[in-house]
C-alpha cells in the first residue's frame, strides 16, 4: 500500500475543516430530519409497550407504557425468536461481506479495466435489476426444490452472494473516486491486476464498500417475500418469525409491532455502535482519495 | 455473454505448452502471464455476478417468458399455448394503462423531490458537524422501520376523520380531504410514504460519493469567492455524477416496481382502491397473481420490464448529456 | 461458501433442540407406556396453520394412540399461509401434511381433487351426519367424487351495535328489541334512516356497505354460482337485489365509508364513527382490541336470518407421504370432544350442531358485550344458514362487487355504471 504514490496531495487537515462550516440553520434542518426519521420507529416502540387500544387513540400516546417486556415475552413464547436472530445474523452477515467483496471486484473491472464487451456487460448488469422480482418466485422455488435447498439458509444466501445493485454501485463510485494515475503508478511498480485490487483499489473503495455493506445487511435483514416462501417456520429468519406473529383473522398489531421493534433494535444498535467506525471509514477514505 | 469470458484468455496463449526454462522462454512466459492477467482477469472479476445470475436469475426470466405465451392458470395442469395473445389483450386492457399512468405519476412525484432532497441532505452532512454519527444513522431509520408501522402511522396522518394533516388543514379553513379516494390525493399520500422511506438511504449513498471529492477543489473555490450553492452546483454535482446516475437509475427502477406502499395504503386491496386510483404496475401483476392467472401476470411483468428499461434509459440520457458509457 | 457448509447441520441441531423444548418432551415416554408391539416406524407429520388453533393438547392426545408420530406445527400469517399453499401445490413440493384452509379459500381448492388425498379413502365420510350441512358440503370436491376437507370451526354472523348511539337516536337499546327492529335487510335500512334522521353527531349508522352485501348474497339459496358451478352473478336476481339494497344504504347516507380493518376503521370502533357493523363471531376480538370500553358494543341478530363468515377446513395435500396417520389426526382434531374443548379454550365456534345445546355453548355470555349470550346468537346464525354452491373465484367476484359499492360510496360512479363495470370485471376473471 505504501509503495503507491498518493495522487492528489492531501491538503492539511485544518484547512479542510474550515470549508462550509455548519450554521444554526443546518443543525435545525438536520434535527428536523432526524426527528421525522425516528418518529415512526419511536411510535412503534410506544405501541409495543402498550396494548392494541393505543393504536386507536386520538391524539396518539406520546410515552411508552409498561407492557414492553410482557409483550416481548409473548413474542418469545410464540416463535423461536433466538434461533431466528441467529439465522438472520448469519445470513445477512454472510451476504453483506460477500456482496462487498465481489461487488468491489466487479466494480473495479467495470470502472477501470479495459476489456472487450465491457460496456455491453455493464449494461446487461444494470438491465438485470429491471426484472420485476415477484414473478421469479415460482420458478426460483422450483429450482430450490430441485437443489433440495428449501427450508435451508442456502436458498437465501447463495443467490444473494453478489447483486447488480452492488456491482453498479461500486462501478459508479470507483469510476470517479479511483484516480487512474494511481493505477498506472501501481502498474509501473509491477503490480499484477490482483495486486492493484488488493493494494490500491480496496483502500479507496472502503468508504463506499462500508456503505454498501450496511445497506446490504439491512436489506437482507428485512427481506421478507422470498424467505417466507422458501423457509419453514421451524427454522425461520427474523422476518419470517415476525410474520407469523400477526396471525389469524385479527391482526394483533401490538404483538406484531413488539416483534418488529425487537427485530429492528439490533440493527439500530449495530448502527449506533459501528456507526462511528463506518462513518470513520468514510472520512478515512476521503483522506486517502 | 458471460460464457465468452473464459474463451478469451484461452485464445491468447500460443498453442504449445510453455515451460519456464531458458531466458527468452521465461520472458515469453512472463509476457504470457502478463497478457493473461490484463486480458483475462477483468472477466474473472465480473464472472461471479454473471455466473450467479445465470444460475438463479436467468431461469426465472426465461421461464416467465415461456409462461407469458400460455393461457396458464396456477394449480391447473394443462397450459394452452396462445402465442402473443396475452400481450394483445394487455395492450387493449384499460386497467393496464391505468396502472402504467399511476406508476409514472407516483414515480415522478416521489422520485424527483426525493433526489433533490437527498443531495441537499448529503451536502449538509458533508461537513464537520457535532453528533454527525447520530445524524447519519438516523437517516437510515426510515428504511429499517417495519412497513407495518409505517403504514399504521401514515394512515393516521392521512386519516379522514381523525388525521393530523386534515386537522392542520382545518386550521386554515380547508375541508377534510378523503386522501384515499381521489387520484391526485392518494398519489400524493403514497409518494410521501415512499419519499420518507428512501430519501435518507439515497442521501447516504450521495454522502459516500461526496466524501471522495478532493477537498482542495472546495478550498480553491472558496478562495475564488464561490458561495455554497455555486460550490454544490459547480464542484460537488459534477464530481459525483456517476453516483447520481446510479441513484437516478436505481430509484427509477425502484419507483417502477413499487408495491408495498399502495398495497398497504389500501388495506390489502389488490385493485389499489375501488376505482384503481392507485394501482401500480407491480400491484396489477400481484392482482393477477392472486387471481392465479400466471400467464397474464407474466405478460404484464415482461411489459413492465420494457417500460422500466425505457424509463431508466430516458432518465439516464437526461441525467447525463455527456459522451461516454455509463460511467 | 466453504465457511457456510457446517452451518446447516448446526442450524438443524439448534432447530431440533428448540423444537423439542417447545413440545415439552414426553413423546418417547408415551411411546414406552403404550408399548404397542406395532413396527413403530417413526413418522413426522407437519401441520400448517394460519394462527394458533390451540391444538397442542390435542396432539398429545393423538400421540397416545400413535406413539410413533411426531407432530410439528407451522404457523404463517393468514394471507401468506394461503398464497404459499398455492405455490406449494403448483410446484408440487413443500406443503405440510395437514393444512388449514379458511372458508374464503376452500372453494379455490375443491375443484382440484387430484391435489389432495380423498378423505373417503380413510373412512372419514362416516362423519357427515355430525356436521352442519353447509359446512360439510364446503369440503366436498366440486365433482362430488371426493371429500377433501373436514371442518373445524364456523364463524356465525350477528350484528354488532352501540347502545349509547342508539339511545341518542331514540332507538331501543336492549338486544332483543334491537333484533326485532330488523328481521329483514329492508327493515335494517329503515332503522338506519331513523338513526340518520336523529343526526347523532359524528356517527353514521354503519361502517360500510360491502360486508352487508356479502351477508345478503350468502343468505340467498343461490349466490354467484349455480349448481353446476357456472358464474351467474350477472343474472341472479338475488345478487342484484343485494346490490340495490346496499346502494339504498349508501344513498340514505348510512355508511361511514370506512374500509373494514383499515386503521381509521379501527379508530372508528373506539371513537363511535358508526353505530352498527356486520359481526362474525371472531370480530368480537377485533372490537375488544380497540378497547372501546366494556358494554360500549352489544350484539344483536343479523337481518335476513343467519349467516356465516370464516371458519376452517383441514385438508391433506397429495404430496404428504402419510395420509393414513394424517387422516386419523384430523379426525381427532375435529371430533366432538375436541371441538367443545376448543370452544372452551379458544372460543372457536363448533361446526357440529349437536354441541350447540351443550351448556358450555348455549349459556356462554360475554361480559365485554353487556353479557350478550354470544354462544347462542352465533350458533343460531350458523344453524339457520342454508348450503350454497360456491365456486373457485368467489373471492374475486365479491371483490369486484365490493369495489363497485365503494365507487358508489365515494361518488365516483352512478350505481348502474358501477354495476356494469363490476360485471365486466367478473367476465374477465378466468
Amino acid at each position: 500500500m505504501t509503495t503507491v504514490p498518493q495522487a492528489p496531495p492531501a491538503a492539511p487537515r485544518r484547512a479542510r475543516y474550515r470549508v462550509g462550516g455548519a450554521g444554526r440553520l443546518t443543525y435545525l434542518t438536520l434535527l428536523a430530519v432526524a426527528f421525522f426519521s425516528a418518529l415512526p420507529l419511536y411510535y412503534s416502540v410506544v405501541v409495543a409497550s402498550r396494548d392494541n387500544a393505543a393504536l386507536a387513540e386520538v391524539p396518539p400516546p406520546l410515552l411508552p407504557g409498561g407492557n414492553f417486556f410482557a409483550n416481548v415475552a409473548r413474542v418469545f413464547d410464540t416463535v423461536p425468536f433466538a434461533l431466528a436472530m441467529l439465522n438472520s445474523v448469519l445470513v445477512s452477515g454472510t451476504i453483506a461481506l460477500s456482496v462487498m467483496f465481489l461487488s468491489t471486484l466487479a466494480g473495479f473491472a467495470f470502472a477501470k479495466l479495459r476489456f472487450r464487451g465491457r460496456n455491453a456487460l455493464l449494461l446487461l448488469t444494470v438491465a438485470t435489476m429491471m426484472v420485476p422480482s415477484q414473478l421469479g418466485i415460482i420458478p426460483l422455488y422450483m429450482l430450490m426444490v430441485k437443489l433440495e435447498w428449501t427450508g435451508s439458509m442456502y436458498a437465501l444466501v447463495v443467490p444473494a452472494l453478489v447483486n447488480a445493485f452492488g456491482v453498479f454501485f461500486m462501478t459508479q463510485f470507483l469510476s470517479r473516486a479511483l484516480p487512474t494515475e494511481l493505477l498506472e503508478a501501481g502498474r509501473v511498480d509491477g503490480c499484477s491486476t490482483w495486486g492493484l485490487f488488493w493494494h490500491v483499489v480496496l483502500p479507496v473503495a472502503r468508504p463506499a464498500a462500508a456503505v454498501l455493506g450496511m445497506l446490504t445487511f439491512m436489506s437482507a435483514w428485512n427481506d421478507y417475500f422470498w424467505p417466507l416462501v422458501v423457509l419453514t417456520p421451524e427454522n425461520p429468519t427474523v422476518q419470517v418469525a415476525l410474520s407469523t406473529l400477526a396471525a389469524g383473522y385479527v391482526n394483533d398489531y401490538v404483538l406484531g409491532l413488539s416483534g418488529t421493534a425487537l427485530g429492528t433494535l439490533p440493527l439500530v444498535i449495530v448502527f449506533g455502535l459501528l456507526g462511528k467506525q463506518i462513518i470513520g471509514g468514510i472520512m478515512q477514505g476521503a483522506v486517502k482519495g | 455473454m458471460a460464457t465468452r469470458a473464459p474463451d478469451r484468455p484461452a485464445a491468447a496463449p500460443p498453442g504449445r505448452p510453455v515451460r519456464a526454462g531458458h531466458g527468452p522462454r521465461r520472458a515469453l512466459y512472463r509476457q504470457w502471464v502478463h497478457r493473461l492477467d490484463t486480458k483475462g482477469s477483468p472477466y474473472a472479476y465480473v464472472a461471479p455476478f454473471f455466473l450467479l445470475f445465470s444460475a438463479f436469475g436467468l431461469f426465472p426470466l426465461v421461464y416467465t417468458a415461456w409462461v407469458s405465451l400460455h393461457e396458464w392458470t396456477l394449480l391447473e395442469d394443462e397450459h394452452t399455448f396462445v402465442g402473443l395473445e396475452n400481450f394483445s389483450t394487455l395492450l387493449a386492457d384499460d386497467y393496464f394503462w391505468n396502472a402504467t399512468f399511476n406508476t409514472l405519476s407516483i414515480g415522478v412525484l416521489s422520485t424527483v423531490p426525493q433526489l433533490v432532497l437527498a443531495i441537499w441532505l448529503a451536502h449538509l452532512l458533508n461537513r464537520p458537524l457535532r453528533a454527525q454519527t447520530l445524524f447519519r444513522v438516523t437517516l437510515l431509520l426510515p428504511n429499517v422501520t417495519s412497513v407495518v408501522a409505517v403504514v399504521v402511522i401514515f394512515s393516521q396522518l392521512f386519516g379522514r376523520d381523525f388525521g393530523l394533516i386534515n386537522w392542520v388543514l382545518s386550521l386554515v379553513g380547508v375541508d377534510p380531504i378523503a386522501w384515499n379516494e381521489g387520484t391526485a390525493s392518494s398519489h400524493a399520500a403514497i409518494s410521501v410514504m415512499i419519499m420518507w422511506r428512501w430519501t435518507g438511504y439515497n442521501a447516504l449513498i450521495f454522502l459516500a460519493a461526496m466524501q471522495a471529492v478532493p477537498r482542495e477543489l472546495y478550498e480553491a473555490a472558496t478562495l475564488d469567492g464561490a458561495g455554497e450553492l455555486t460550490q454544490l452546483r459547480r464542484i460537488t454535482i459534477p464530481m459525483i455524477k456517476p453516483t447520481i446516475v446510479f441513484v437516478v437509475i436505481t430509484s427509477t427502477i425502484g419507483a417502477m416496481q413499487v408495491l408495498a406502499e399502495p398495497l398497504l395504503f389500501g388495506t390489502y386491496s389488490v385493485s389499489g382502491g375501488p376505482d384503481r386510483q392507485y394501482q401500480t404496475l407491480a400491484l396489477f401483476i400481484y392482482e393477477n397473481f392472486t387471481k392465479l392467472d400466471f400467464g397474464y401476470a407474466s405478460a404484464i411483468s415482461w411489459m413492465m420490464f420494457l417500460f422500466i428499461a425505457l424509463a431508466a434509459g430516458v432518465n439516464y440520457l437526461l441525467t447525463r448529456r455527456t459522451k461516454g458509457g455509463l460511467t | 461458501m466453504g465457511k457456510l457448509r457446517p452451518l446447516a447441520p448446526m442450524l438443524a441441531a439448534v432447530a431440533l433442540t428448540v423444537g423439542a423444548a417447545a413440545c415439552g418432551g414426553g413423546g418417547t415416554d408415551t411411546a414406552a407406556d403404550a408399548g404397542s408391539g406395532a413396527p413403530a416406524e417413526k413418522i413426522k407429520l407437519t401441520v400448517g396453520l394460519f394462527s394458533d388453533f390451540h391444538f397442542a393438547p390435542l396432539y398429545e392426545e393423538f400421540k397416545k394412540t400413535h406413539p410413533n408420530v411426531e407432530i410439528v406445527e407451522r404457523r404463517a400469517q393468514f394471507n401468506d399461509h394461503h398464497t404459499n399453499l398455492v405455490t406449494q401445490l403448483a410446484t408440487g413440493a413443500g406443503a405440510a401434511d395437514v393444512v388449514a384452509v379458511e372458508s374464503g379459500y376452500v372453494a379455490t381448492f375443491t375443484p382440484l381433487p387430484d391435489k389432495f388425498h380423498n378423505l373417503k379413502d380413510y373412512g372419514l365420510d362416516k362423519r357427515q351426519g355430525e356436521y352442519l350441512d353447509w359446512k360439510w358440503q364446503q369440503g366436498v370436491s366440486n365433482d362430488g367424487s371426493a371429500l377433501l376437507g373436514l371442518g373445524t370451526d364456523v364463524g356465525g354472523l350477528a350484528m354488532c351495535y352501540r347502545p349509547d348511539l342508539f339511545k341518542k337516536a331514540g332507538l331501543p337499546t336492549d338486544r332483543d328489541e334491537v333484533s326485532k327492529l330488523w328481521p329483514t335487510w329492508e327493515q335494517y335500512i329503515e332503522t338506519g334512516k331513523k338513526f340518520a334522521a336523529a343526526k347523532v353527531g359524528g356517527a353514521a349508522f354503519t361502517d360500510g356497505s360491502g360486508e352487508h352485501f356479502r351477508a345478503m348474497v350468502e343468505q340467498a339459496p343461490v349466490g354467484y354460482y349455480d349448481d353446476q358451478y357456472n358464474v351467474v352473478a350477472a343474472t341472479n336476481p338475488d345478487v342484484r337485489k343485494a346490490f340495490d339494497l346496499s346502494v339504498q344504504m349508501i344513498d340514505a347516507g348510512l355508511s361511514a365509508k370506512l374500509a373494514a380493518f383499515s386503521p381509521p376503521w379501527n379508530t372508528g370502533i373506539a371513537k363511535g364513527s358508526f353505530a352498527t357493523m356486520v359481526c362474525p363471531a371472531w370480530k368480537t376480538g377485533t372490537i375488544k382490541d380497540q378497547n372501546p370500553g366494556e358494554g360500549t358494543w352489544d350484539i344483536a341478530a343479523v337481518p335476513g336470518g343467519g349467516g356465516n363468515q370464516g371458519g376452517t377446513h383441514l385438508m391433506l395435500p397429495k404430496q404428504g407421504k402419510h395420509p393414513k396417520e394424517a387422516a386419523a389426526l384430523i379426525d381427532l382434531l375435529t371430533s366432538k370432544e375436541s371441538q367443545i374443548r376448543l370452544f372452551k379454550e379458544a372460543s372457536a365456534l363448533p361446526s357440529l350442531p349437536a354441541l350447540y345445546d351443550d351448556p358450555a355453548v348455549a349459556e356462554y355470555v360475554n361480559p365485554y358485550f353487556g353479557n350478550a349470550p354470544i354462544g347462542k346468537i352465533f350458533t343460531d346464525a350458523a344453524k339457520s344458514l342454508k348450503p350454497q354452491k360456491v365456486g373457485p373465484k368467489v373471492g374475486d367476484i365479491f371483490k369486484a362487487f365490493g369495489d363497485a359499492l365503494q365507487r358508489v360510496e365515494q361518488g365516483k360512479q352512478k350505481p348502474d355504471e358501477s354495476w356494469a363495470q363490476a360485471l365486466k370485471d367478473i367476465e374477465k376473471i378466468k
